[in-house]
């Protein structure tokens, strides 16, 4: 895919080298406006900072992820991403009676398709973030280490079983896993595929 | 549970498939929907699981730095705001001494405080009724707003974007209006949308935009924002003139 990157693409590098010099700039210039809607929402000071956190940290497990590239501009796609984010935790919270006060910021069809993008990518992470939770624990064990030591002949020294049992193992856990994902509500509301 | 099929998935992920079995994985996979719709899953598990493990550390030692990044520019915002509030009154008597010492001393070195919203916000004079039809309330919100009677001008201005709706200068002297109110979130969302745009008001608007964060004293936002403002721009002079105090 050729994707033009723009030139704020440089936040998303700062996210990916944790280069805390650009990273700055960005709580600089963007996180005022993003504090105030929070604030004027029923927020504090610290939700703000949580819903930016949060944001910053998904954006940079989709760059790592799925190369993610950043097409428009970094304000308007941070400041709908921060913003919708923290409609969610207020419904979260429950607290319907709120009104929320809309803004008229207005965005284009390719900011809202990244914001989509990201919001897709987030709910998918969650989905199997949580389905791997409902396996069984020795299953969770064998698979996190899998996919942190990657090479099955040492898993299967540090398990204390066969390179064989391991492999099959591991293809069962994971085949358990998909059948999870597969058959939940959720993925059926995903649109990722 | 077709366990034979996982462990296809997966050496075919790790590329010990061949000769046949590799053809016939890959046939499958054009044939059979489920099939496919299967793999994909659990190919995107393992790129996510495999991801989240593989870079714990990594986003522990970012969630580090912004959270750092977090208190110093949006705590401190806060603390900033308390602590005007903490003088107690037995300290008034020394505070007005001090204060007038810090007067005389101000004297002297004049220039060296941060500048001040009212020092830039000479508006130009609102004239719209030269180029449409006599209109009450245009007539109206002009009057007011060039006597800087800005709530009445908002409330004429506001009539007259009801009906008359994409008229981007009424909308700019709406963001002034809420400017000299403090109604800093509506102005800024006014100044975004035009500065973002490209009528022949972008940088008259993010003009504005610096002029909301200095009043807002948020003096790096508002360095950050007059730097987008580019040579040719009207207001350029002026710019340049804040970011020298600033």
């Amino acid at each position: 895919m050729a994707q033009k990157q723009h030139a704020d693409h440089i936040y998303i590098e700062a996210l990916l080298k944790n280069n805390s010099r650009v990273l700055s700039k960005i709580y600089e210039k963007y996180s005022y406006k993003i504090v105030s809607y929070v604030k004027k929402n029923n927020g504090n000071y610290d939700d703000a900072q949580d819903i930016i956190q949060e944001t910053l940290v998904t954006i940079y497990h989709q760059a790592k992820d799925k190369n993610f590239v950043l097409t428009c501009p970094f304000d308007a796609y941070f400041y709908l991403l921060c913003k919708r984010r923290w409609l969610n935790e207020l419904k979260k919270r429950g607290n319907n009676r709120v009104t929320i006060l809309e803004d008229d910021t207005s965005i284009t069809e390719e900011q809202e398709q990244q914001v989509e993008e990201t919001e897709i990518f987030e709910q998918q992470s969650q989905l199997f973030e949580s389905k791997f939770k409902e396996l069984g624990e020795k299953c969770q064990e064998l698979l996190k280490t899998a996919f942190k030591i990657k090479s099955m002949e040492k898993v299967a020294e540090i398990l204390g079983v066969t390179y064989g049992y391991a492999r099959k193992k591991k293809s069962q856990c994971m085949g358990k896993l998909t059948q999870l994902v597969r058959n939940s509500n959720e993925f059926h509301q995903l649109k990722a595929y | 549970m077709n366990e034979e099929r996982y462990i296809a998935f997966d050496n075919y992920i790790n590329k010990e498939l061949s000769g046949s079995e590799l053809i016939s994985f890959e046939e499958k996979l054009k044939s059979d929907s489920d099939f496919k719709q299967e793999f994909e899953i659990y190919k995107a598990l393992e790129t996510s699981l495999v991801s989240k493990f593989e870079n714990e550390e990594q986003e522990n030692a970012l969630r580090k730095t912004l959270s750092d990044l977090g208190s110093k520019f949006i705590k401190s915002e806060n603390s900033t705001k308390k602590k005007g509030k903490l003088i107690s009154l037995i300290n008034y008597k020394q505070l007005m001494v001090a204060a007038s010492i810090a007067l005389l001393i101000g004297f002297f070195l004049f220039n060296n405080g941060n500048p001040v919203y009212s020092d830039f916000s000479s508006h130009n004079t609102l004239e719209l009724v030269v180029r449409s039809e006599n209109n009450e309330a245009l007539v109206k919100a002009q009057e007011a707003f060039n006597s800087r009677n800005y709530k009445e001008a908002l409330e004429q201005l506001t009539t007259l974007t009801n009906s008359n709706t994409k008229d981007t200068e009424i909308e700019l002297y709406k963001g002034i209006c809420f400017l000299e109110l403090n109604i800093y979130v509506e102005a800024d969302v006014v100044f975004d949308k035009i500065s973002g745009g490209n009528s022949v008001f972008v940088n008259t608007a993010t003009w504005y935009k610096a002029l909301s964060m200095l009043k807002q004293e948020q003096f790096e936002a508002c360095k950050y924002v007059l730097q987008t403002i580019p040579e040719s721009a009207e207001e350029y002079k002026q710019a340049k003139k804040l970011l020298r105090k600033l």
